[in-house]
């Protein structure tokens, strides 16, 4: 069992610098996704905690205690990879416990574990084949099969999902999680699916550029980002972005106007100082949290071009009369049949011109 | 028949017509080699034309052998090709695996300097390695000096860097984060993997030095150490010696070899084809 | 990647040992043997010694116009020889491809000794095979080994017949790597065979074909065995002495180091102007 800490993690490849100074503690026994577009440097970070690059700048810990220059086998860590890694020329027995027999670990442990992981994962039929003999799925449950072989403390995975189709990659998603609470030990997920962060994870680090945005539990993440990347990024179909201006000060917070609804007047809670009015802002809202006419804080009008039916939902894709365009989500049975509709805003995130949220 | 079909038939025609007798000329030297192997001396130098094999053979190979020991020269080649085989296969792959997998400080200069000489002719080094092994080591006419000299070839390298890049890294990872130590990794995860090219490779290396001739004509020109290329060359040009010998000799070079050809068709062409692919 | 000096060099130094030793010390002491008199005892450093022979030598011109007369001739033969071939063992017409194989590339596994033996005897005056066919449809037989030119013609034929096949292999792999779709698309533009041969096979063939033509220009280049063993010490008188046979005659018959060595980076400045050559036929179009 294990916490892990990283204490202004930076990783230079030559002169350039991808990780820029990370802090992220993680407790033991928690679930943490590493989220982010790709590139942003979530597979560099992974591999710098399991020891398969070299830190350039900062403290790994793990257990409390630091492990920069400790080999990758020596810091209670076991890897998931995205392409599974498993040896091609052997079969799932033997891709289970080579690592073991390698290191000359006793041979009745060895069956002993191999047999655990087998059983938690249910490929005890599928020891004797190959991995060409196996479906993709199968694949995958070998490759972790093969981290719970090791008995770690901390769990990593590398975007373990995404070669796998859509149907698969929920059913395994679901099996991560029971395995999180059967084993109780320490997970770190990397990603760059929100869902599977929204789903997964009992906290989520958001990256971007090397840079890490916002740590924080999913809902928060949600309901309360700190800037305009991770609203964005967090929730699906992504926050709508409407440009708009200050116009004053009330009681209740700022009174925003939205560009091209010179009638149309937002009141936003503010606690912090209000930059001047007439300073240009972004308006987020997210596609569920327009409503009908009349029901929320403001009313604008959109002209509808497509429509898409779900089944139980609709997204309606629109434009404001400023020609931004704003995805709208709707109950299938509420779906208009007019083109130019009225909506409300029922809920709304202000930003600053630099995409720092204003609350 | 379609139209385009009879035009896809005189097509084949007109490529077998051209292919054929091409293909025959290509083989007549080697048809000789057998026919003149199995023909006594006063067949092989009589007016008529002969192309078809006789039942000489045995008594060509004892010819050759009262000319020169082409028996234990073929022993010494094979011991010495097998050897030299076995170990430029694992220097090569060694060195290809450390320059496709692992980031050094110098492996710039190490690459550049490989690559850099490798098209250099190989006359430019013969000079002093003859110097070297012959005064400075005094290894003429050892087995040392037809093996070791020749392992700078670094085809290998190049060849088993190109496989070991090709692999995915996680696999190499994956056996890391796992304790294995690198040399197992090397030895238990890798080699398996390379296993095709490894045979291409050792196909090629062997059939080298099988054929070596210059640096084994340099080096072990005493009878009793000469390989069978060398034995085999210094009756050529001589007066008394038997030709049907001569040719039994080329016989027993060429054929095994041709015979490995046919049955590892594939990793010799790929071996080959690899020089390419630079 | 993490860095791993240790690691790496112990998988690096056994190779890297016999390279320096038999690879990179050899090229470096061959260039400073070239400027030294090698035939007094101790060598003595004298830069024009070698150099100046070799600029005055009329055996270096003989065997130098020898090379490079093999090389204009019988490369750029050998080479359209391969393209025919591996172009027609491609074709998805042939019958028995394994068959053509075989026989094309067959002589790439023949040892130079083997095969120098067969065309001695199958090219003598009397008694050679060759002789008897040609005198048998009514043609006058050759003397090959005694006139400079059917010598000449007769290398040029036994190294174009070792080697034809090995360069066809090298196309061949370079053909089998042109996506199938690129001559469909072209057929449905209407462009015909012998057009798509012309503008999309040969273009990109080209970095392989330039290969080639650099692999046997340098192999070419140091031709020792087929002068030596066919026509017996690079004869007629000379005729036949290639750069090869010469640094062998003067290193190895005479013992002249020094000179065998101006003779070899000779060889070495023209293997580099053709790799240069090379570089700047293939390189990228920025
Ligand atoms: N070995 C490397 N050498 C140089 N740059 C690299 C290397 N590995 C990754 N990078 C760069 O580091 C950045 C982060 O990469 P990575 O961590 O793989 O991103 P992610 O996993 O988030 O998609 C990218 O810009 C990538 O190009
Ligand atoms: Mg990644």
């Amino acid at each position: 069992m294990a916490a892990v800490t990283l204490t202004n993690v930076v990783k230079r490849f030559g002169v350039f610098e991808v990780v820029h100074g990370a802090n992220i503690d993680i407790a033991d026994g928690e679930f943490v996704v590493f989220v982010g577009p790709s590139g942003c440097g979530k597979s560099t970070l992974l591999r710098m905690i399991a020891g398969l690059e070299d830190i350039s700048g900062g403290d790994i810990a793990i257990g409390g205690k630091v492990m920069n220059d400790v080999e990758p086998a020596d810091r209670g860590i076991a890897m998931v990879f995205q392409s599974y890694a498993l040896y091609p020329h052997m079969t799932v027995e033997q891709n289970l416990s080579f690592g073991l027999r390698m290191n000359g670990n006793p041979k009745p442990d060895t069956e002993r574990r191999v047999k655990r992981a087998a059983e938690i994962l249910r490929i005890d039929e599928l020891m004797q084949r190959r991995p060409k003999q196996l479906s993709g799925g199968q694949r995958q449950r070998v490759a972790i099969g093969r981290a719970i072989v090791r008995e770690p403390q901390v769990f990593l995975f590398d975007e373990p999902l995404s070669n796998l189709d859509a149907e698969l990659r929920v059913q395994m998603r679901v099996e991560i999680s029971r395995l999180h609470k059967e084993l109780g030990v320490t997970m770190i997920y990397v990603t760059h699916d929100q869902t599977e962060a929204m789903t997964l994870a009992d906290r989520i680090v958001v990256l971007k550029g090397g840079n890490v945005e916002q740590i924080g539990r999913p809902l928060d993440l949600y309901n309360d980002p700190t800037n305009r990347f991770v609203a964005g990024f967090i929730g699906s179909p992504k926050m709508n972005f409407i440009k708009a201006r200050i116009v004053g000060r009330d009681a209740r917070g700022v009174v925003v106007e939205l560009a091209g609804e010179e009638k149309t007047r937002i009141v936003q809670p503010l606690a912090g100082a209000a930059p001047e009015p007439g300073s240009k802002v972004v308006v987020g809202v997210r596609p569920e949290h327009f409503g009908n006419a009349g029901e929320g804080d403001a009313d604008i009008a959109v002209a509808i071009d497509v429509v898409e039916h779900l089944g139980g939902t609709s997204f309606l894709y629109a434009k404001t009369a400023n020609g931004e365009d704003v995805v709208i989500q709707r109950d299938a049975a509420k779906v208009p049949d007019t083109s130019e509709i009225i909506v409300s805003i029922r809920k709304s995130y202000l930003f600053d011109e630099k995409g720092l949220r204003l609350r | 028949m379609t139209s385009r079909s009879q035009a896809r038939l005189g097509r084949s025609v007109l490529l077998h017509l051209f292919l054929t007798p091409l293909a025959l000329v290509w083989l007549f030297p080697l048809w000789m080699m057998v026919v003149f192997s199995t023909m006594p001396d006063n067949g092989i130098f009589s007016p008529g034309i002969e192309l078809l094999p006789h039942d000489n053979f045995l008594d060509n190979v004892a010819n050759l052998q009262r000319d020169t020991n082409f028996i234990g020269a073929i022993g010494i080649s094979v011991a010495v090709a097998v050897t030299y085989t076995v170990l430029s296969v694992l220097l090569t792959s060694m060195a290809g695996w450390a320059l496709a997998r692992y980031e050094f400080h110098g492996k710039g200069a190490v690459v550049a300097i490989i690559f850099g000489t490798i098209t250099l002719p190989y006359a430019v080094v013969l000079i002093p390695q003859f110097i070297m092994v012959a005064r400075d080591f005094a290894l003429a006419n050892t087995w040392i000096a037809l093996i070791v000299p020749p392992l700078f070839n670094s085809l290998g390298v190049l060849f088993m860097r190109q496989a070991f890049s090709m692999m995915p890294a996680e696999l190499f990872d994956a056996a890391r984060v796992e304790g294995v130590k690198e040399w197992r990794i090397f030895l238990f995860v890798a080699l398996p993997l390379a296993r095709p090219m490894l045979a291409a490779l050792a196909i090629i290396l062997f059939l080298a030095s099988w054929n070596n001739y210059l640096w084994p004509l340099l080096i072990n020109s005493q009878p009793g150490a000469m390989t069978a290329p060398v034995a085999l060359g210094t009756l050529i040009g001589l007066t008394k010696v038997s030709w049907g010998g001569i040719m039994a000799g080329a016989v027993m070079l060429t054929v095994p070899m041709l015979i490995v050809f046919v049955l590892l068709q594939r990793h010799f062409i790929a071996g080959i084809a690899a020089g390419a692919v630079k | 990647m993490r860095t791993q000096n240790a690691t790496a060099y112990r998988f690096l130094t056994p190779y890297l040992l016999v390279f320096a030793v038999f690879w990179i010390w050899p090229i470096v002491s061959s260039f400073l043997i070239s400027f030294q008199a090698t035939r007094t005892v101790p060598w003595r450093f004298a830069p024009t010694f070698n150099w100046g022979r070799l600029i005055g030598d009329p055996a270096f011109y003989n065997a130098l116009k020898n090379t490079l007369l093999i090389l204009v001739i019988q490369v750029p033969v050998m080479i359209s020889l391969a393209i025919v071939m591996a172009v027609l063992l491609n074709s998805p017409l042939l019958k028995a491809r394994g068959l053509y194989r075989f026989a094309f590339f067959a002589p790439v596994v023949v040892g130079e000794v083997a095969y120098s033996a067969v065309f001695r005897l199958m090219f003598s005056l009397d008694f050679g095979i060759v002789n008897k066919l040609l005198e048998s449809v009514g043609l006058a037989k050759i003397d090959w080994f005694s006139n400079v030119t059917p010598a000449m013609a007769l290398i040029m034929i036994a190294v174009t017949w070792r080697w034809a096949g090995y360069n066809a292999i090298l196309i061949l792999a370079g053909l089998q790597s042109i996506p199938e779709d690129v001559y469909e698309a072209a057929t449905l533009d209407r462009v015909s065979k012998l057009k798509q041969f012309l503008y999309i096979t040969l273009p990109l063939l080209k970095p392989v074909i330039v290969f080639c033509a650099v692999l046997s220009i340098i192999g070419t280049m140091q031709l020792f065995t087929e002068p030596f063993l066919i026509t017996e010490r690079g004869g007629p008188g000379g005729g036949t002495e290639t750069l090869g046979l010469l640094l062998y005659r003067q290193g190895f018959r005479s013992l002249n180091f020094g000179y065998a060595s101006a003779v070899a980076y000779t060889m070495a400045g023209l293997a580099i102007a053709i790799t240069l050559v090379q570089l700047w036929l293939t390189r990228e179009p920025k």
